[in-house]
């Protein structure tokens, strides 16, 4: 039950609130991954430095928004933001890294992906698998 | 617009027009005319007696724990009563259109289904039992029940419990709402992907599955939220982490898989969305599309999903079985091990769902292995739940013969499902009908764990119990519709029969199929005869009225509270002295002791809000369905509105007046007094109004 006879204002949660760094923040995001979908859609860079830099440019925002937005810091009472992302972080690596492995070895064997660098490409053929032939409308 | 819609679109209405309401189908007529009826006869019924008031102050803007669950669980019964409709039409179809000769009627080549219906049936069914059926009744039960067993006075955040219900309300009418106004989605309950893509399904019907899904996932989400922070945050004095009853474990644990879970489904979903509206292509089949990506994001919530709604119905059984062996819980701290081996396990398995898609051995071999391992912490639960019943003094009550039913399935589910998980056996059986048996019997283990529940809390909510040989009468019709739709389901399985046929080729079947058939016939019988316990169970209630242990050899906390329990739950707020603490009580003496005097009671007040808020989302979801942008952005603004304006409301909680606590307590013991003694300590009976007690709380203003 909530304890409203307490002046929610005073809370600490509700204290580090900064509508400046909130906007900010905002608008520092909304810049960077705007330039990332500029990039994307324009195909600037080969697909493989686009996957670096929008990874890169992701994580930029994503340290932005939880410091700023999330308040990971180590401070007496603030430490639970922090200490709840760390709890996640195995489930994240879980995840991401399961699926990741998942359609690595999905790729090799029934979706021949066209972005895919040469070492990929090349892994059937070393793991003593007969490369694809191109069927048509297979995009090159 | 971004995308290519087939049909007219108009600014004001959308794609919404005439011709989508389907008046040329006599069933979906028929469907309307008898909801309308019996809206009809409730509402007036309502407006007759003049409960509107009561209705309004008592319960739609309510906020306490137990009221919102059993509105939960009303909503989950109705939708478990629509799933079954479904359900037996699909029996019906199937058991019709078997072979090349069978006849056809209402405009089908055979049964009486045209595949485009039986295909939104059949996802109808999948999502309404579990997302509107099965989540909200363990909901309910958990709401209910959570704080009474961990001692504290509501959930921690009362209001957003309530704004959870109306969302999850809200995604159940959206549901219905396609029954009548446009279609539903024909791919399945988790969605094939490319054919939800919108050029292959052009009308509304996938963007209702998603809105429905979309609402109620936030709606659990919060209601996770909610559990977990009462659980660590709202535990009365003395009630340390290893006295929790294994209920309260068992909800902590799911509500921990479904607050990590949720959000993939609501971002698998999300991404579903924008191909759709904006014409994006993370899952077409070309351009730079997976559609496996769909698969892997939906299994990674759909696998923690299953344990989410399997683990509360574990936790049922961990409380139902030590009271009818009259002995503690075998293995307490196994058990919560247990729990949590579970839910972590059910991180790691969700590829088993999609063996076939070609994957690498290892990969395969990895979540095969993953998937076996659920075994073990599975297993310790079963024995340690045979040693809770070994050299018990056993009483086969309703709850009990429910829990022990229960146990059974688990048993045939789970052997199934280890099948299922050996990589080589589920290339034969993936997507056969044995798979369908396999989680069905699963889910049936949460039915009969949940029908267990509500017959073993029912007195403690409302202060009587449900008649008993009405009960087992139900209990076993239900049992026999369930050997008989599923042994025959097995066997079809195995015999190669894929799921999701509207049409049978092989007439060398309908024997086993018209043994389905006659399994749902079991079943329906059955529905009447739960009716009838209910109805006859009302009708008696005086006779069957109950003190505060309600069995007689009650144990946890909750029991320590009044039947029906106040609006406040505890006078007091209880010291908790041991793992048990009922039956620590009852040793030692001390159940019936009185307070003499009492305290002011700090209480949430009721408020309005969440139930417009759910209203607002519900017809946002709505007018995202039929694309009117603008009755979207109206509800959208409301709701932030709203949302702003009720952050800023500070007339949200009062204090319940000592004499108020002394007269209903005074209530609640004149009642035990007036019936003479009670079973082994039954400290009150409800002589507060009908059912719960009212809540005498004043609305807030807002
Ligand atoms: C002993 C534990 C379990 C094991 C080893 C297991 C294993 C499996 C496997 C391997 C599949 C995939 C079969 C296929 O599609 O080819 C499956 C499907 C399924 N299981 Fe289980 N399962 C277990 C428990 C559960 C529980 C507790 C539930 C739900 C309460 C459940 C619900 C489902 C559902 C809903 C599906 C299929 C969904 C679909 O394809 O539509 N399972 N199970
Ligand atoms: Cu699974």
């Amino acid at each position: 039950m909530t304890h409203g006879a307490d002046n929610p204002l005073e809370h600490p949660e509700v204290q580090l609130a900064n509508g400046r760094s909130y906007l900010l923040v905002y608008l520092f995001s909304c810049a960077l991954l705007g330039a990332a979908t500029w990039l994307v859609t324009r195909q600037a860079m080969t697909p493989i430095g686009l996957f670096l830099l929008t990874t890169a440019l992701a994580g930029v925002v994503v340290v932005a928004q939880g410091v700023f937005l999330l308040h990971m810091e180590f401070s007496e009472t603030q430490r639970w933001h922090t200490v709840s992302l760390v709890l996640f972080i195995p489930l994240f690596i879980l995840t991401i890294g399961l699926s990741a492995w998942m359609f690595h070895g999905l790729y090799r064997r029934t979706m021949l992906m066209p972005e895919m660098p040469a070492p990929a490409a090349a892994a059937p053929a070393a793991a003593g698998m007969p490369s694809m032939p191109a069927m048509p409308g297979m995009q090159r | 617009m971004l995308v290519n819609l087939q049909g007219p679109w108009s600014p004001l209405l959308g794609r919404l027009a005439v011709s989508q309401i389907p008046y040329e189908n006599p069933i979906l007529v028929g469907t309307f005319v008898l909801v309308v009826a019996l809206g009809m006869a409730i509402l007036g019924a309502v407006t007759y007696y003049g409960k509107w008031g009561y209705l309004w102050r008592e319960w739609l803007t309510t906020v306490d724990h137990k009221k919102i669950g059993i509105m939960y669980i009303l909503v989950g019964l109705v939708m478990l009563l629509r799933g079954f409709v479904d359900a037996a039409m699909i029996r019906s179809q199937q058991a019709m259109a078997v072979g090349p000769d069978s006849a056809g009627y209402l405009g089908a080549l055979h049964g009486y289904l045209t595949p485009f219906h039986f295909g939104q049936i059949y996802t109808a069914h999948g999502v309404i039992m579990i997302l509107f059926a099965a989540t909200p009744i363990l909901v309910g039960i958990m709401n209910i029940i959570v704080p009474l067993q961990v001692g504290a006075r509501d959930m921690a955040y009362p209001y957003l419990n309530a704004v959870g219900l109306w969302l999850t309300t809200a995604g159940a009418a959206l549901v219905m709402t396609a029954l009548f106004i446009g279609d539903f989605a024909h791919a399945g309950w988790f969605g094939n992907l490319p054919l939800n893509e919108l050029p292959y399904s052009p009308g509304v019907g996938v963007d209702y599955w998603i809105w429905a899904f979309q609402l109620s996932s936030v709606g659990t989400t919060l209601g996770g939220i909610n559990l977990i922070a009462t659980i660590v945050k709202m535990r009365a004095p003395g009630m340390t982490w290893m006295r929790l009853p294994m209920f309260t474990w068992a909800s902590l644990s799911a509500n921990i898989i479904s607050l990590t879970s949720f959000p993939v489904l609501t971002v698998s979903l999300a991404l579903l969305s924008l191909d759709r509206y904006l014409g994006t292509h993370f899952y077409t089949a070309g351009m730079g599309g997976n559609l496996m990506l769909y698969n892997d994001l939906f299994w990674i919530w759909g696998h923690p999903e299953v344990y989410f709604v399997i683990l509360p119905a574990f936790g049922m059984l961990s409380e139902i079985i030590p009271v009818f062996s009259e002995k503690t819980l075998f293995g307490y701290t196994g058990m919560v091990l247990a729990s949590f081996g579970i839910a972590g396990v059910s991180w790691g398995v969700w590829l088993h769902h999609f063996f076939t898609m070609g994957s690498a051995p290892d990969v395969n071999a990895f979540y095969s292995v993953s998937t076996m391992l659920v075994g073990i912490p599975t297993g310790v639960k079963v024995f340690n739940w045979l040693f809770t019943m070994y050299r018990g003094r056993l009483r086969f009550e309703l709850p009990m013969i429910w829990a022990c039913a229960a146990l059974f399935f688990l048993l045939v589910g789970g052997m199934t499902g280890m099948m299922n998980a050996f990589t080589t056996n589920d290339y034969m059986v993936h997507n056969s009908v044995f798979v369908v048996a396999h989680f069905h019997l699963m889910l049936l283990l949460i039915v009969y764990a949940i029908f267990g529940a509500v017959n073993f809390w029912f007195p403690k909510v409302f202060g009587f119990k449900l008649n008993e040989r009405w009960g087992k009468w139900f209990f076993w019709l239900f049992t026999a519709g369930t050997a008989t739709v599923f042994i025959p389901m097995f066997t079809l399985g195995f015999m190669g029969m894929t799921r999701r046929l509207d049409y049978i080729p092989y007439a060398q079947w309908q024997p086993l199929l018209d043994a389905e058939m006659a399994g749902i016939v079991l079943y329906s019988l059955s529905a009447v005869y739960l009716v009838a316990q209910l109805y006859v169970s009302l009708r008696d209630r005086a006779l069957n009225r109950v003190g505060a242990d309600a069995w007689g050899t009650s144990r946890s906390l909750e029991w320590a509270t009044p039947s029906p329990v106040p609006f406040y739950n505890f006078a007091y707020i209880p010291h908790v002295n041991a793992r048990d603490e009922w039956a620590w009580r009852k040793e030692n003496g001390i159940a019936q002791l009185r307070h003499d005097r009492y305290e002011g009671i700090h209480m949430p007040k009721n408020t309005g809000v969440p139930l417009v808020l759910g209203a607002l989302s519900l017809v946002l979801a709505f007018a995202l369905v039929w694309r009117m942008w603008w009755l979207a952005a109206l509800c959208l603004a409301g709701i932030v509105i709203l949302v702003i304006m009720r952050s800023f409301a500070k007339d949200t909680d009062y204090i319940v007046s000592p004499e108020e606590v002394k007269r209903v307590e005074d209530a609640l013991w004149a009642g035990t007094h007036a019936r003479g003694t009670e079973a082994e300590g039954g400290r009150g009976r409800g002589a507060v109004g009908g059912g719960l007690s009212p809540a005498h709380s004043p609305s807030a203003p807002k």
